[in-house]
């Protein structure tokens, strides 16, 4: 079967004031219907610049598709026109963001935000929104949705307005649901409700959710298969519990051995732990021809440097960037 | 025989409460109090470090800033190797502020941006004028050498460094003055997890070298169960759970902790197998209306009548693990379990 969403060497090329730089570079994935699967890295990587580039929301006159296709459904969203990504936008594939504080508008109740999707998508009447509207705060579990939906945004915790995003995000069945750091503005026992609604909904729904997050332990709840970013490009990705057990790039390696993570049992032993020296490199170095994690990278050598590491494959499609992935 | 003063513990804090006066109802409303910190008593032994950890508005924070006298109790002890620091008048408490310090959560809005880094590590010293101006230059060098930054970094302005560089300088001005006691308020929290593991390293390795104390508060129990030796489990302004780190995350007893330990995701595949996710639905109670019973009651899975009518108080176990909750046993035995 044709996978729903199939990005192909994409390559986002954003212009600033030293130049062009490929915030994203030769990435290649696939989301099948009905699957999760969770982009992680660092701030600065380009987690969140592949979901704007498949929302088609990249900032006007800075970023561009320099290369490479999208594919939804079948269907080319790189050269789609303004107005059939607008079409898509909220029907097809919606999106919800990190701070629940800002992306609502204050001005309006929360039903009216909700329903205003349903009206501009569906061209459902006045009334009849506002009735769905309410169906959907229930649904995202607001207690006593009838009371609530003419509440406005400040009259809602953190958690719940995240859940009204979720409601809006979900107003017209998307097929993808990009979930960008939805709950690292939350706290812990906020955003293991959040994540249990977001694993109900997927199986009531079948929607598939793209989760963007820098928690490993978020990734391993969350999502079956994981993409690494580094710098702009790929480091590694495949399924999450193989990763995890057997990571095949010394960065995924870094990011998941330098968090200190809660075990089955604690003992009285603390390492130190494993650092990730230095930073991710700025802009102007992204797109060199070498692997870019390379001044970062405890097994560095000669090559690295001199040439950028072609994709390794290896069992159930976990794929390395990296010329020493068979001997990690 | 031993010494007594290494032996006694550094911080004393005893039955500290802060409140918030809340007015409602317009013009003629009438003033009610929020206690923002309710009864909440602790120590810290020299070296070592005690975290709270809590949900946003547990009253954590605010816990540190009364420690520190930076908002003001309205009862309670708070004694700093044997000195009660809310009874210091303001001179005395200046002086005595040298042995306390604080790192921020936001190493960009916590650093003076006008001001070189060398200057801001600097002022401390300055201000409290506790070393001979000549000698200040000599300690600022050590200070950068012992935070991970190059001496020609000195010149640098703030913006000039990235997050986790600008959390080294932080931390350079909070041990400028010889600190015994380091609050360390979600001083990782806004930094990258790769930049995170280095700060945490500086901060276990600095403990080590000046035989600092810390009061570490943090979110994040990962972080927590790597830093601390003791830890303060904080809901509603109130300490629900208090014990040594091993009794606290490998067998908690409040139904709270058991719930906020269940909802941390994990990658170890063991613990996601065998824990059992306990949500606590709805939200927590009016914080200036507080039902008459336990604050966690109308959340807890576990609650019987008795939660709802009776507020309970923090009593010691057996085993020296300190709880507040009607349900666990005399002998400890939990009422929830993940």
């Amino acid at each position: 079967m044709a996978p729903l969403l199939k990005v192909e060497n994409l390559r986002i090329e954003l212009t600033t004031r030293k130049g062009v730089a490929p915030v994203i570079d030769d990435l290649s994935f696939e989301l099948g219907a009905g699957e999760s699967i969770s982009f992680v890295g660092e701030s600065g990587c380009g987690k969140s610049m592949t979901a704007l580039g498949i929302m088609g929301l990249l900032p006007e006159k800075i970023g561009r598709i320099a290369s490479g296709s999208i594919t939804f459904n079948g269907e080319e969203l790189t050269t789609a026109s303004d107005k059939r990504m607008r079409d898509l936008r909220g029907n097809e594939i919606s999106m919800i963001f990190q701070e629940p504080m800002t992306s609502l508008n204050p001005v309006y109740t929360v039903g009216e935000q909700i329903a205003e999707v349903l009206r501009a998508h569906q061209g459902l009447g006045r009334k009849a929104a506002w009735e769905q509207a309410t169906e959907l705060l229930d649904a995202v579990r607001i207690p006593n949705a009838r009371g609530r939906v003419g509440d406005y945004p400040f009259q809602m915790s953190g958690g719940q307005r995240q859940r009204v995003m979720i409601a809006i995000a979900l107003a017209c069945k998307p097929r993808i649901l990009i979930a960008d750091e939805p709950t690292t503005a939350l706290d812990v026992t906020v955003q293991a409700q959040i994540f249990d609604l977001l694993n109900d909904l997927r199986r009531q729904t079948g929607t598939a959710i793209i989760m963007i997050t820098h928690d490993m332990g978020a990734v391993a709840e969350m999502a079956e298969r994981m993409i690494v970013m580094y710098a702009g490009r790929n480091a590694e990705q495949g399924p999450v519990e193989q990763i995890i057990d057997h990571p095949r790039h010394p960065y995924t390696r870094g990011l998941i051995s330098c968090v200190p993570h809660l075990m089955k049992v604690l003992t009285e032993e603390r390492h130190t732990l494993t650092e990730v020296p230095g930073i991710v490199p700025s802009l102007s170095e992204f797109g060199r021809d070498q692997c870019l994690f390379a001044s970062r990278c405890p097994q560095v050598t000669q090559q690295c440097l001199d040439k950028r590491p072609p994709e390794m494959a290896f069992a159930d499609d976990q794929r390395s960037a990296c010329w020493h992935a068979e001997d990690i | 025989m031993r010494d007594s003063t290494v032996d006694s513990p550094l911080v004393e804090v005893l039955n500290l409460s802060v409140r918030f006066p809340v007015k409602r109802g317009g013009a003629f409303g009438r003033t009610s109090y929020l206690y923002a910190v309710d009864d909440v008593s602790f120590d810290i032994r020299r070296g070592e470090t005690l975290a709270i950890v809590g949900e946003s508005g547990s009253g954590k924070t605010t816990t540190a800033l009364a420690v520190a006298r930076l908002v003001a109790a309205c009862d309670g002890e708070v004694k700093v190797a044997g000195q009660d620091f809310l009874k210091l008048d303001d001179q005395a408490l200046r002086k005595a502020r040298a042995r306390l310090q604080f790192i921020f959560q936001d190493p960009y809005s916590s650093l003076n941006p006008r001001l070189r880094a060398e200057k801001i590590v600097r002022e401390p010293l300055d201000s409290m004028e506790t070393v001979p101006a000549a000698d200040r230059q000599g300690i600022v060098d050590k200070l950068f050498k012992a935070v991970g930054l190059h001496p020609e970094q000195q010149r640098l302005f703030p913006h000039q460094f990235s997050g986790g560089q600008r959390q080294r300088i932080g931390i350079a001005r909070a041990l400028a003055t010889q600190p015994e006691l380091v609050i360390c308020d979600e001083a990782v929290s806004a930094l990258d997890v790769a930049v995170q593991a280095q700060i945490l390293n500086l901060l276990k390795a600095l403990q080590a070298e000046f035989d600092l104390t810390y009061l570490f508060i943090s979110h994040d129990l990962g972080v927590v169960q790597h830093m601390c030796d003791t830890i303060a489990v904080m809901y509603m302004g109130r300490i629900v759970e208090y014990a040594d780190r091993l009794s606290l995350f490998n067998s908690p007893k409040h139904p709270y902790t058991v719930a906020l330990l269940s909802a941390v995701p994990s990658v170890d595949k063991e613990r996601r197998a065998e824990t059992r996710r306990i949500l606590i639905p709805g939200d927590p109670p009016d914080p200036v209306n507080l039902p008459p019973g336990c604050r966690f009651a109308n959340r807890c899975p576990v609650a019987q009548d008795i939660c709802r009518q009776t507020d309970p108080a923090l009593r010691s176990l057996p085993s020296g693990h300190r709880v507040a909750c009607h349900l666990v046993s005399e002998d400890g035995t939990p009422p929830l379990t993940p």
